[in-house]
């Protein structure tokens, strides 16, 4: 079981084996080794018809879950599956978007690229922002992954700090 | 000069072969579906595309005379006078052929005026349509290589030269898609003709005595719907690396091959990073088929031209 990643777009030059790397250290820290997940990397034009298929928000963002499970509860994973059943979905990042959001503020890419996947993943595994006690849930538990994170590779990764509006 | 036979290299692996084989029918198919489409297609449009029509009309009429019916038929018919039509082109007989004045010593036939006459419009049509009467460069700084369908682009970098080699000869996938409405088919609604053809990427380093070759093809995405379907696979794949001798032009059998098809995902990536690192990424990759389309209807036209003169004279 594994991730697989997807580069649909030219726009951004995206490494994948750093991406991969990254993610293999999340899936070990939220547990989920054994369930697949799809990552698939696309341009603004793309998520923007994404974003309006699915959400009626015709505009780009940065990332977009889609959660193979969709009630489960907050962090509960599923249990007593069968081989075929171990899989959490696909999460689309809208990488243009995310490197757009990099140059104002002069992040590096490839690391605000890990924050948006932990993002997306969290949204995979049930989290949801749509009223504060949600988002409140949802950022302790990024903030806690993002600080695992940081102590098993020596990084300093930070929650993005916006309220997310978009929902999974 | 690095390099090996193009036509060797698609033979090489024990599940290329397979696949090749199935690939190259396809392709086959799909070719032959393309060029009838090209010679039947009528449709004068300022945009790239073609009209897909069936391989075989009911009847072709030329404007003034009277209905002519395809070229497709068999000897049998064509020599039989047991007839539905009151018209019997006689193929092995001097009536149908034309006084040969140009003493070329070719056969002059009724039927090869009207298909001269009908390359000439198809010849016109298609420039008409020819997206680019140049062929569109490459970005990142490749220098183009050509030999009739195959075309080379070449880049050196610290030390490194690497070369993508394509061949532009069965390069256009078939285009399955649902049948059209009944009476419509509009011009905006036709398919434009792609050309996707697999490269060859070969990494040479200046102190190595190998080279790194890489086979990656388009991937023909089958999920694709018209409408809301999105496209979720990889603008282009790697399917098989090996090392082959530098400077060497006979393909090494005995190199052990790599596919990629159960291969460790990690390891496919580092893979295409490294790609990515010598300019062949998805950029290069749109470029390349943007090139590719270029250059495939340009020998198209050409061939189209040898034909028409062909025909009239040799």
């Amino acid at each position: 079981m594994g991730v697989v990643i997807r580069n649909l777009q030219h726009v951004v030059p995206v490494r994948r084996a750093r991406l991969r790397k990254d993610v293999e250290t999340l899936r070990h820290i939220l547990g989920i080794q054994k369930f697949d997940v799809g990552l698939i990397c696309v341009d603004n034009c793309k998520m923007q018809r994404i974003n309006n298929i699915y959400r009626k928000k015709n505009t780009p963002t940065d990332v977009l879950s889609f959660p193979f499970y969709e009630d489960l509860r907050p962090g509960k994973l599923p249990c007593g599956l069968h081989r075929d059943e171990l899989n959490l979905g696909d999460v689309f990042l809208g990488v243009e978007y995310v490197m757009q959001q990099c140059k104002g503020t002069s992040q590096d890419f490839h690391s605000t690229l890990t924050v948006v996947t932990a993002h997306g993943i969290c949204h995979l595994l049930g989290y949801r922002h749509e009223t504060d006690e949600e988002w409140k849930e949802m950022f302790q538990r990024e903030s806690y992954i993002l600080a695992e994170f940081n102590r098993l590779t020596g990084s300093r990764l930070e929650p993005l700090s916006k309220k997310y509006s978009q929902e999974s | 000069m690095v390099g090996w036979s193009f036509g060797k290299r698609q033979q090489r692996s024990r599940l290329g072969n397979c696949r090749n084989q199935t690939t190259t029918m396809l392709k086959s198919i799909s070719r032959a579906v393309s060029i009838a489409s090209r010679l039947t297609n009528k449709t004068a449009t300022a945009s790239a595309t073609r009209t897909v029509e069936p391989l075989v009309r009911s009847a072709l009429c030329l404007p003034n005379s009277a209905p002519i019916r395809p070229y497709t038929r068999s000897i049998w018919m064509m020599c039989n006078n047991g007839a539905v039509s009151g018209y019997r082109p006689k193929l092995f007989s001097s009536k149908g052929a034309l006084p040969s004045s140009c003493g070329c010593g070719g056969l002059h036939t009724e039927g090869d005026k009207a298909f001269g006459e009908f390359l000439n419009d198809e010849i016109k049509e298609e420039k008409k349509i020819q997206k680019n009467k140049t062929l569109p460069k490459m970005s990142g700084g490749w220098e183009l290589e050509l030999n009739g369908t195959e075309a080379k682009l070449i880049k050196s970098l610290s030390g490194e030269k690497v070369t993508v080699t394509f061949n532009v000869n069965n390069s256009i996938p078939p285009n399955v898609e649902d049948e059209p409405e009944q009476g419509q088919k509009s011009a905006e609604n036709e398919p434009e003709i792609v050309s996707t053809p697999n490269f060859v990427v070969e990494v040479t380093k200046s102190s190595a005595k190998q080279a790194l070759v890489f086979d990656c093809h388009f991937p023909e995405d089958e999920q694709v719907a018209h409408g809301e379907g999105e496209e979720e696979s990889d603008i282009f794949t790697i399917r098989e690396v090996s090392f082959q001798p530098a400077g060497d032009t006979d393909w090494k059998e005995t190199s052990y091959t790599l596919n990629t098809d159960s291969l460790d995902w990690a390891l496919y990536d580092h893979l295409m990073d490294f790609l990515a690192d010598r300019g062949v990424d998805n950029t290069f990759a749109d470029e390349l088929t943007e090139l590719s389309t270029a250059l495939e209807h340009k020998e198209y036209i050409t061939f189209l031209e040898e034909l028409d003169g062909f025909v009239k004279c040799n």
